[in-house]
């Protein structure tokens, strides 16, 4: 084993600042297992609390004397099991018994700033041009700003080699504080199920020892651990978030009970620039237990004993808002995506070889897509339950970016950022929704208005007018097949708004949504065609983004644009194989040389699935896509009985690294094929009068268990770092259907959701 | 007239009559495993047992539970040792978590009444919706937890809450007393 002395690691450091990824991957490429400790960002202390018998390793670990390992964690649990997987990397690298490990939220510290995502959602164009420094500056700024976010399937990939570091560190410490007992080598000793050992007879508990390892120094380099043995990285092991989860005694953000505390509902008005003008006061006070109303420029709210009278004082109040601007309606989404074509602000974000020559006077294959909004429709609507005094605030709330929910909320008492403390908890569901800050801002000021706690909870009906789907895009796709059956050439033009674009200017620079999405049509973006960066080796292709302003505010979505980008472009992948009269594997396959990861997942689903070659009336259909370091092809059975769609097979095969938890990563994927199924299905209103023209649960298309098929998840295995599985699955399925089922129809699907519904 | 039993205890709410089950059961019981997700009584994620029956709690009001017998999912076992939630936390069922009491719930009045259901069978009655997709395992744990009921089959994979820290260090060689 090599090792990277110091100096030359606090060299480059001081050459560029802390990069400390680079640094972590230069080490990492020159020198094998090793850890470029020096890199740490030091000027930052753990700002963790530590219980009576608990010694703080660093900032992703404490350990009690009784030898409870208390993972850290820094990301939002929305299903994801984000809160067990990186536990699980730092018990593997210390050694724990995995029955002695439990988990916490981290508190708001740069520490835990994701700036992986950073990076993703804050790169514009000169950046990536700019390179390093652009990323360096991305890095400095999230670190300073303390920007914790979970979302983009980012989780694993950020934290995988800190989770991994700090195992090691508090191994090595352990070892030390043990072999200074035993006057031995601290390399000789080890520790496996909890229990240190000199590598002979003597053996501690982590637990012994525990307090008196923190005060060692620890070493220049720290060695990973070796072997395959007794590892926990790979097992099944069980979710730290399950027992709570199947007793009923897990708490969301409506869950939490505090004293004297009250209960809210809450109005916004319609989709666009609404501002409160009104409401029927002596209405509501008829509603037993019926508090008070609270009033805002923006909403209002009915506070009550219960939750039922609040929302009911709520209806019978029957607010009245005022409306700025056009009316939010399908027809007006429509024409402005047609419009969009033609806005004088969009640009050719990907660009090889050249279309122009190619295209003209030739043959060309052209198709036009369309997908409506998606919407979440998480099973828990928005809430978040908040207890404000004069100069403090306490907010329970799940955020998957916690400290800009902080930051809004500070702003919006007037207090300063440490006056305010978040407890992050999980979401009941999320699907992106909760990067938005909004209902921990309205609980806060609804609380300091009432002078006790209040507990807000958003009615479903609210949860679906104000929510910020997935975007709506439509695509003009443009190809030019070759004598040989290859695609010569491949144009795409997608017009669509950015969600990501408009979260952040809704959440750090707290514009209102609807100018948000306005600012947001300023510009074209990577961001908004993610996935349509074409996987296969083409001499000539090009993308061009045109954004634009529907009028409804959008946000995060599980795959962001690759909803829509996986959904054109492996839609029209499909149709120039039947044009080309290539079975549809092959014919990606054959673009897919450089791709030996992505072309294997094909040929395994095509394996597993039993692939008839996409011929007529077999139903079957298939689609494939990378994105960050995870590669998936999807393969489906679909019909349409009854004027309805059917679904009767899903097969997934993913290549997603060397995954620390398999059955977590299969759930993951389960979670994204279940998603995009209904997003295929439903999971969509049309508007009309600023109002989505239905909000029940129950008519929205969504999957029942009696529309589920055989779902099966084939992990491919691999070496290559773990991704996060969370976004592979969902883009997938709709272009899968789609293609599936042209073969039982004889029409393409170029719309979704797939069939019409009234 | 709001007077009726309660995971085995008798209540009373003084709340108005019209009060959605649901709410009474949150709100002023704090029992709040049962989960609000929609209120039409589509999502099923406020599914409670009553006399027997999967009820949609936000869908009956406290005057018409007068004299019955509700079970949530906090009275559907001491020690989370109802086979439905043993299999849950066995075959790693649940994600977010939001909607797993329902579902617990809905099945088990499904195996109370049947315990050796078919696809369809299942299908037809546990209608809840979950947006994480937990649904490409739930057949087969509903039908496990099944096996379970008759004497098939054991498993135990979830601890009972309340564990004590010397029994676990009875257990775990790597925990000291504290």
């Amino acid at each position: 084993m090599g090792r990277a002395p110091r100096k030359a690691v606090q060299r480059k450091d001081q050459s560029r600042g802390i990069d400390r990824r680079t640094l972590l991957v230069g080490a990492g490429a020159s020198a094998g297992l090793l850890l470029a400790w020096a890199a740490w960002p030091r000027s930052y202390r753990p700002n963790l609390n530590a219980a009576a018998g608990e010694t703080v390793f660093n900032a992703f670990l404490k350990i009690d004397r009784s030898g409870q390992i208390v993972v850290i964690v820094p990301q939002t649990e929305m299903g994801q099991g984000i809160t067990t997987l990186l536990p699980q990397i730092l018990a593997d690298e210390l050694g724990a018994d995995w029955r002695t490990v439990g988990v916490q939220s981290a508190p708001v510290s740069p520490l835990y700033a994701n700036s992986l995502l950073a990076r993703q959602w804050l790169a514009n164009d000169w950046t990536r041009i700019a390179g390093d420094a652009g990323d360096w500056a991305i890095d400095q700024y999230a670190t300073r700003k303390a920007l914790m976010l979970t979302g983009g399937g980012t989780s694993v990939p950020m934290f995988h080699k800190s989770y991994r570091e700090a195992g090691a560190a508090a191994r090595v410490l352990l070892c030390q504080a043990a072999a200074a007992r035993w006057d031995v080598a601290w390399e000789s000793c080890d520790i496996q199920n909890g229990i240190i050992s000199d590598g002979g007879q003597r053996k501690l508990k982590i637990g012994e020892v525990a307090e008196e390892a923190a005060a060692f120094g620890l070493p220049e380099i720290l060695p990973f651990r070796q072997g395959q043995a007794d590892r926990l990285a790979g097992q099944d092991l069980p979710r730290l978030d399950t027992p709570s989860k199947i007793d009923g005694s897990h708490n969301f953000a409506a869950d939490i009970r505090l004293p004297d505390m009250v209960f809210a509902s809450i109005r916004q008005g319609p989709v666009g620039d609404a501002v409160f003008k009104s409401a029927d006061e002596a209405a509501a006070r008829r509603v037993t237990g019926f508090l008070k109303l609270v009033r805002n420029d923006r909403w209002v709210a009915a506070v009550a004993a219960n939750w039922w009278a609040a929302n009911k004082a709520l209806d019978l109040a029957d607010p009245v808002f005022e409306l700025t601007g056009a009316q939010l309606s399908s027809e007006r989404i429509e024409a402005a995506l047609e419009q969009g074509f033609s806005s004088s602000s969009g640009q050719r974000l990907y660009s090889q070889g050249d279309l122009a020559p190619l295209f003209d006077n030739a043959a060309i294959v052209a198709s036009e897509f369309s997908v409506d909004p998606g919407l979440h429709l998480a099973l828990e609507p928005m809430c978040a339950t908040a207890r404000v005094t004069d100069d403090a605030a306490e907010i329970w709330m799940a955020a998957q970016a916690p400290g800009l929910a902080r930051a809004a909320i500070a702003d919006a008492l007037g207090f300063g950022e440490s006056a305010v403390t978040v407890y992050p908890l999980h979401a009941g569901g999320s699907f992106g929704r909760r990067m938005d800050v909004e209902a921990g801002v309205q609980a806060a000021l609804i609380a300091r208005d009432m002078g006790r706690p209040v507990q807000l909870l958003w009615s479903r009906l609210e949860d679906v007018i104000q929510d910020r789907p997935s975007a709506p895009a439509h695509a003009r796709m443009a190809a030019k097949l070759g004598r040989n059956g290859m695609i010569d050439g491949w144009l795409a033009k997608v017009a669509a708004p950015c969600g990501m674009s408009q979260t952040w200017d809704r959440i750090a620079r707290r514009k209102p949504p609807h100018e948000a999405a306005r600012d947001s049509a300023e510009s074209s973006t990577r961001l908004a065609v993610a996935g349509m960066e074409l996987p296969y080796a083409l001499p000539n292709w090009a993308v061009d983004h045109f954004p634009v302003d529907p009028g409804l505010p959008i946000g995060f979505a599980p795959g962001n644009a690759r909803l829509h980008g996986a959904f054109f472009t492996e839609s029209f992948v499909d149709e120039l194989a039947h044009q080309a009269g290539i079975e549809p594997i092959s014919f990606r396959i054959q673009m897919l040389g450089g791709n030996p990861r992505l072309a294997h997942c094909l040929t395994t689903v095509g394996a597993m699935g039993g692939w008839q070659g996409g011929i007529e009336g077999s139903g079957q259909g298939l689609a494939a896509h990378q994105m960050d370091g995870a590669y998936a092809a999807v393969m489906v059975e679909a019909a349409i009985s009854g004027g309805k769609l059917s679904v009767s097979r899903i097969i997934a095969a993913v290549d997603g690294g060397d995954q620390i938890n398999p059955d977590i990563a299969r759930q993951q994927v389960e979670s994204g094929l279940v998603y995009g199924l209904a997003l295929a299905m439903g999971a969509s209103v049309p508007y009309a009068k600023a109002m989505p023209r239905r909000a029940i649960m129950g008519r929205m298309g969504l999957p029942r268990l009696a529309d589920i098929g055989e779902i099966s998840v084939e992990l491919v295995r691999s070496s290559a770092p773990p991704a996060e599985l969370t976004e592979a699955g969902a883009p997938l399925v709709a272009p899968a259907i789609a293609n599936a089922l042209f073969t039982v129809t004889g029409q393409r699907f170029r719309k979704l959701p797939l069939l019409p519904r009234t | 007239m709001t007077k009726f039993t309660v995971n085995d205890r008798p209540v009373q709410y003084r709340m108005d009559p019209d009060t959605p089950l649901l709410w009474a059961l949150r709100d002023a019981s704090n029992l709040t495993g049962t989960k609000y997700g929609c209120g039409t009584g589509h999502c099923g994620a406020c599914t409670v047992d009553i006399d027997g029956d999967a009820v949609r709690s936000c869908q009956l009001s406290i005057r018409n539970a007068e004299g019955r017998f509700v079970t949530t999912i906090e009275g559907l076992s001491p020690d989370r040792g109802h086979p439905l939630q043993q299999v849950f936390a066995a075959d790693n069922v649940s994600q977010c978590g939001y909607c797993i009491p329902g579902m617990i719930m809905t099945a088990a009045v499904l195996l109370k009444r049947n315990n050796d259901p078919s696809d369809e069978e299942i299908d037809a009655f546990v209608t809840n919706i979950c947006r994480c997709g937990i649904y490409p395992r739930l057949r087969a744990a509903i039908r496990r937890a099944g096996r379970i009921m008759r004497g098939e089959e054991q498993v135990e994979a979830a601890p009972p809450p309340g564990v004590t820290p010397e029994d676990a260090a009875r257990t775990v060689p790597a925990l000291r007393r504290p």
